[in-house]
């Protein structure tokens, strides 16, 4: 491994080990099992929005429907609870229209040659609209003590989100480091033309890159509606930009071809470790959105530089 | 010399079929929208009065601002996703000048106008010197508007603003009102800029084809800068107007939602996503055709979320037939 | 050992227009009636100038395009692939020169893309690393197979291309150019593989333009030019006088009567630029009223030469000096309002906006002094391309007509047109009659030379020695990066003699 590399990651080890070590002195409580297991909690959200999502910009592409799809799964599988629908039926009804918004946007992208963002955009803005439209704008709550559990339980001492986190990533890891099919996702972020000449189908992987991505932000909505035991029809919005800005701080390449489900991990992790922290000094969240807005430019700009940086010193002359 | 004498004399081949063949390509935005006011007179209730002809145009005339300086930003091939959020900063922003600084009204337009100027200089420069793509600028540039908008009024609307600042906007006039004639001189000037100016040339250029147009002279990095420069400031106007118009200024005014109206009406008017393409005529029809659309879905009863939900199916169909037509090969 | 297992015959590929359609025309003819055979286990080199068609008879051998007549046989059997992996399917495999390789991925992914070791859903990533390192430490090469591709240098790069291409169960593998960038001692390696495969039964089809390298490996060169079969030589008669003069032995017929007259004045002087941090200084000056020719193989540098001067790229040290000022780095709109203006190498890409009209294009870039209140004149602009069509011959149905459905000749008139439009004082010109046919060549040609009998000072970038010899007052022959010839004598424009400067 390249000597800059190694030292990034400790910089980063480090870096976190302070900041820790530096707010639990003024934030008592904060290092306590409990909290950390409640950000992880929170952060589990983001996280699982961010295992498809790392695919999605692996392969160049971007998921802008995540407020929307959220939104939308979690009202549908909220609506057939209430209706007394079994918790597995519902949660899979949930979880397959996020699945087919999620090909749909990928039929899109790869069959019409839609560029991703607006195609994305459209189907979140869809999504959004049909999440209002089937209960008239109204909230819904009160949901079976089973399915609160899931959001609110602990098992073993640790929350059920967690291990349902651990579940995203651990399977979303192994498909990206273990099968052909994560070998083939990364290679069609560095060289489509070569993919498409070694006869694989890059159909078939934006299909499943951008399902895959709809299945994991209905899964997040679902979640979260467990969590917070309601579905309001706009719950999706902030978790957008976090979505990204996990991927962006796990070192997810907006050029392609470079990311780790782990680290966009981490990402998310960070991003919850922030809003918590930034909570409890009582710093409105509206600055937080500025601190990732920022975060996510100055992040991606540098890489962009970087990586052109090192393909003109890679020519000839 | 070949079959090309007397080039200067010759006219060139007229006909009216080829004539239509040839609108019909270019402003299909005309089309649908004559079709769709046929259609909604003869079955939509109410539709076909005057009121509702000005209605309609009084409704259309700020989201047709912001919409024309959009569809400068995608003839360059990029995008602006912070537009909405920028209506809400600039909102809040002429808000806090006029009533709670007290400055004088055109002053505060003028730093309000310079606000929008800013945010656009900001994305140009991220866009084309830092390179980051279009739409992470604009959606992580959104995102920090937002939070300035918020901070900056505290989370909390200004309401009842002084009336010689309304009277800007607000003003009757033959049935419509300054804004609709504000607007009217804004698609004006656009029209001189994007199809009888220089500019207007060297822009389609840079959005067809960006390393032509630069080797052939043409100062792409100040375009690309100009064009979100331009979109921000036209945003900003319309904040004002907007403002006027509801009487309140709003850091959460716009947001998303207007940012994909906006978005919506350039692309049934013609403005391609992949650069080059985008007329004045184009736009200011499509976002009549939303408008009118809009209008017919509050006389027909029919629940807004519905228009929501299906609004974006009518921009993913404008998407697609625009894909589809050209398809050359 | 001297079984003929490839035949190729009458290969003929033409040129195709902006229409789709193939232009029949003498010149435009891509490959012309070509025949070429590899025997069995025989390392065949093939050889000829830029745009001889090499590469086009490779591409048809390798499924990439198909040909527009001719036949192929393999062991006596017709074959017509459909693309390139029904080629590789038939055992043929080809190292191209630039890498078709995932700069993101390691060399083992790379080297197995498509089709991985292991279980229906799982690879078998230990087993491919140990498999790739095995090949790699058998064919001599030290290169790990866990390093990502992107970290390896372009010559370790090119090794992992030529593993993968080996990894397949090829009859003949085709090689274009590979030892560009290997070191003396990876060559020796690659020369010992290419043994062992021949001992295998293995034929190679080698494309090279080193006269060293082909003399040691070689069993047959075949010498292509201008898209015609020239002739099959064993390497035991090679002589490089014979084998140059098959490259460019042709008879270069009426030879173009230049009217012009350069004058003394200089109208450009670069002194000591480098077009790369490694490469040596270049000299080079134009005077007014001067054609002067750059010549030299693709990859040499002229392009860069030009976009260096043209402000469309870095260049490193040295001074240039136009029209008497010392200019650097400076922006194309600055440079045309000079009278530099740049004629660039891809119409298509960097010459035209496709999109726009003829009218359109033509004015391009002479916005700023046509229209100076930003208004567009549209009687003027009429008026302007008017002019430029007739006086260059465009053929067009209106002035409208949108570029992308001219044929080339014409849309690289309409792209002179753009320039001369800009009243220029130095007119760099690159590969300015490329795919374009007889007729409008001559009428091009034509063009330059009044240009030069009005003062205006001339490089003309080009891989046609005929067209250099005939329209140059000099010419500066590139490779590697710098000059390696300046021809000033016209007794010494002699094909064979710049072609041996081109390949040093």
């Amino acid at each position: 491994m390249k000597p800059a590399k190694i030292k990034k990651k400790y910089v980063v080890y480090t870096l976190i080990t302070v900041i820790f070590l530096i707010v639990s002195t003024f934030i008592p409580g904060f290092l306590s099992v409990r909290n950390i297991l409640n950000i992880i909690r929170q952060s589990s959200i983001i996280a699982i929005c961010a295992c498809g999502m790392t695919m999605v910009i692996i392969i160049k592409g971007i998921d802008l429907s995540v407020t929307g799809v959220l939104s939308f799964c979690a009202m549908v599988n909220g609506l057939l609870l209430l209706q007394g629908w079994p918790i597995p039926i519902a949660m899979l009804a949930g979880l397959l229209v996020g699945t087919l918004l999620g090909i749909f946007n990928g039929f899109m992208v790869d069959r019409l040659g839609i560029p991703a963002f607006i195609t994305t955009l459209v189907v979140g803005n869809v999504g959004g609209g049909l999440a209002l439209l089937l209960n008239s704008g109204r909230s819904i709550g009160g949901f079976p003590n089973a399915y609160v559990f899931m959001g609110n339980g602990t098992f073993l001492g640790i929350p059920v989100s967690n291990y349902i986190m651990a579940l995203f990533v651990v399977v979303s890891s192994i498909i990206m480091a273990k099968t052909r099919l994560g070998v083939y996702i990364y290679a069609m972020g560095g060289n489509e033309t070569v993919v498409k000449q070694q006869g694989i189908s890059t159909t078939a992987i934006n299909f499943f890159v951008y399902g895959f991505s709809g299945f994991c932000i209905a899964m997040a909505g679902i979640l979260l509606s467990g969590q917070l035991d309601t579905v309001h029809p706009t719950q999706g919005e902030p978790y957008q930009l976090d979505a990204i800005a996990a991927c962006v701080i796990g070192g997810v390449s907006m050029l392609g071809g470079e990311g780790k489900i782990y680290y966009s991990l981490i990402g998310a992790l960070i991003i919850g470790v922030q809003r918590n922290i930034l909570n409890l000094l009582g710093i409105h969240p509206f600055y937080q959105n500025i601190f990732i807005g920022i975060i996510i430019i100055v992040i991606v700009a540098v890489n962009i530089y970087k990586k052109n940086r090192a393909i003109e010193l890679s020519k000839v002359f | 010399m070949g079959t090309t004498d007397n080039y200067a004399l010759k006219t060139e081949s007229f006909s009216i079929g080829s004539f239509l063949r040839q609108f019909v390509k270019t402003k299909g935005s005309v089309v649908i929208f004559i079709i769709l006011w046929i259609l909604a007179s003869l079955f939509v209730q109410n539709f076909f009065s005057l009121n509702n002809m000005l209605l309609i145009i009084k409704q259309a005339a700020i989201p047709m601002i912001a919409c024309l300086g959009i569809t400068v930003v995608l003839m360059t091939g990029g995008i602006d996703l912070s537009l909405g959020y920028t209506l809400g900063l600039c909102s809040i922003s002429v808000g806090i000048f006029v009533k709670s600084m007290g400055l004088p009204i055109w002053i505060s337009i003028f730093l309000t106008l310079c606000i929008g100027l800013l945010v656009g200089l900001f994305n140009g420069i991220l866009v084309q010197y830092v390179k980051v793509p279009a739409f992470i600028t604009t959606l992580g540039s959104g995102y920090i508007i937002f939070g300035l908008a918020q901070i900056i009024s505290s989370g909390s609307d200004i309401n009842r603003l002084p009336a010689a600042f309304r009277a800007i906007g607000v003003t009757e006039f033959a049935g419509l009102n300054t804004t609709v004639f504000i607007a009217f001189g804004i698609c004006l000037i656009m029209y001189y800029l994007l199809h009888l100016s220089t500019f207007g040339r060297a822009l389609s250029a840079f959005g067809y084809n960006n390393k032509t147009a630069r080797m052939s002279g043409i100062r792409t990095e100040r375009i690309n800068v100009l064009a979100y420069m331009i979109s921000s400031f036209l945003v900003a106007i319309a904040a004002i107007l907007l403002t006027i118009r509801v009487n309140c200024a709003q850091p959460t005014m716009g947001g998303g939602i207007y940012t994909f109206e906006v978005i919506t009406g350039a692309i049934i008017g013609g403005a391609s996503l992949f650069g080059g393409v985008g007329t004045v005529i184009g736009s200011v029809f499509g976002i009549l055709i939303v408008k009118v659309i809009e209008n017919c879905i509050n006389l027909m009863n029919v629940s807004y979320y519905t228009y929501q939900a299906f609004q974006g199916i009518v921009i993913l169909l404008a998407i697609i037939f625009e894909n589809v037509k050209n398809r050359k090969l | 050992m001297s079984k003929t297992i490839l035949e190729m015959r009458n290969i003929t590929k033409f040129i195709f227009d902006s229409f789709g359609h193939a232009v029949r025309g003498s010149n435009v003819r891509i490959l012309d009636s070509v025949d070429f055979d590899v025997k069995e286990a025989e390392v065949h080199v093939l050889i000829g100038e830029n745009g001889a068609g090499k590469s086009t008879l490779m591409k048809v051998l390798g499924g990439i395009i198909p040909q527009d007549g001719g036949i192929m046989k393999l062991d006596g059997a017709e074959v017509c692939f459909s693309g390139p992996r029904e080629s590789l399917h038939h055992g043929i495999g080809f190292i191209h020169q630039e890498l078709n390789l995932c700069l993101n991925l390691d060399v083992a992914e790379n080297i197995y893309l498509g089709r991985e070791l292991g279980g229906k859903l799982f690879t078998n990533k230990t087993e491919m690393y140990s498999r790739a390192s095995t090949m790699l430490a058998r064919l001599g090469f030290d290169i790990d197979p866990h390093t990502l591709v992107s970290e390896l240098s372009t010559a370790q790069q090119q090794i992992v291309e030529i593993v993968k291409v080996l990894s397949y169960d090829c009859r003949i593998i085709i090689m274009d150019e590979p030892t560009a960038s290997l070191t003396s001692n990876e060559i020796d390696k690659l020369f010992q593989i290419i043994k062992d495969l021949q001992k295998q039964g293995i034929s190679i089809i080698y494309i090279s333009h080193r006269f060293e390298e082909l003399k040691e490996i070689g069993d047959r060169i075949t010498v292509l030019r201008d898209g015609k079969y020239v002739g099959t030589v064993p390497i035991e008669e090679f002589e490089y006088d014979k084998i140059i003069n098959m490259m460019v032995g042709r008879k270069l017929g009426a030879m173009f009567q230049s009217q012009h007259t350069p004058l003394e004045e200089t109208i450009l002087e670069i002194s000591g630029m480098k077009i790369a941090t490694h490469t040596d200084p270049i000299d080079l000056s134009v005077k007014k009223g001067e054609v002067v020719g750059l010549s030299g193989l693709v990859g040499a540098g002229r392009t860069e030469l030009a976009k260096s001067i043209f402000g469309s790229r870095t260049y490193y040290g040295g001074k240039i000096i136009y029209d008497g000022k010392e200019i650097g780095h400076q922006h194309p709109a600055e440079l045309i309002s000079k009278g530099l203006v740049y004629l660039s190498e891809d119409r298509k890409l960097e010459g035209l906006v496709l999109e726009m009209s003829i009218a359109s294009n033509i004015t391009l870039a002479s916005l700023p002094r046509m229209y100076p209140t930003t208004k567009i004149q549209r009687q003027r602009e009429r008026k302007v391309a008017s002019e430029s069509v007739n006086s260059l011959n465009i053929v067009s149905n209106s002035l409208n007509q949108l570029c992308n459905t001219l044929s080339g000749g014409n849309q690289q008139k309409v792209v002179l047109a753009k320039w001369l439009l800009t009243k220029p004082k130095l007119l760099i010109l690159d590969e300015p009659t490329r795919g374009i046919d007889v007729n409008a060549k001559g009428e091009i040609y034509k063009i330059i030379d009044r240009l030069a009998s009005e003062g205006v000072g001339i490089l003309m970038i080009s891989s046609e020695l005929p067209e250099i010899i005939g329209m140059s007052d000099r010419i500066y022959v590139m490779r590697n990066g710098t000059i390696s010839a300046h021809l000033t004598d016209r007794k010494d424009f002699i094909q064979e003699k710049i072609l041996s400067y081109t390949l040093g």
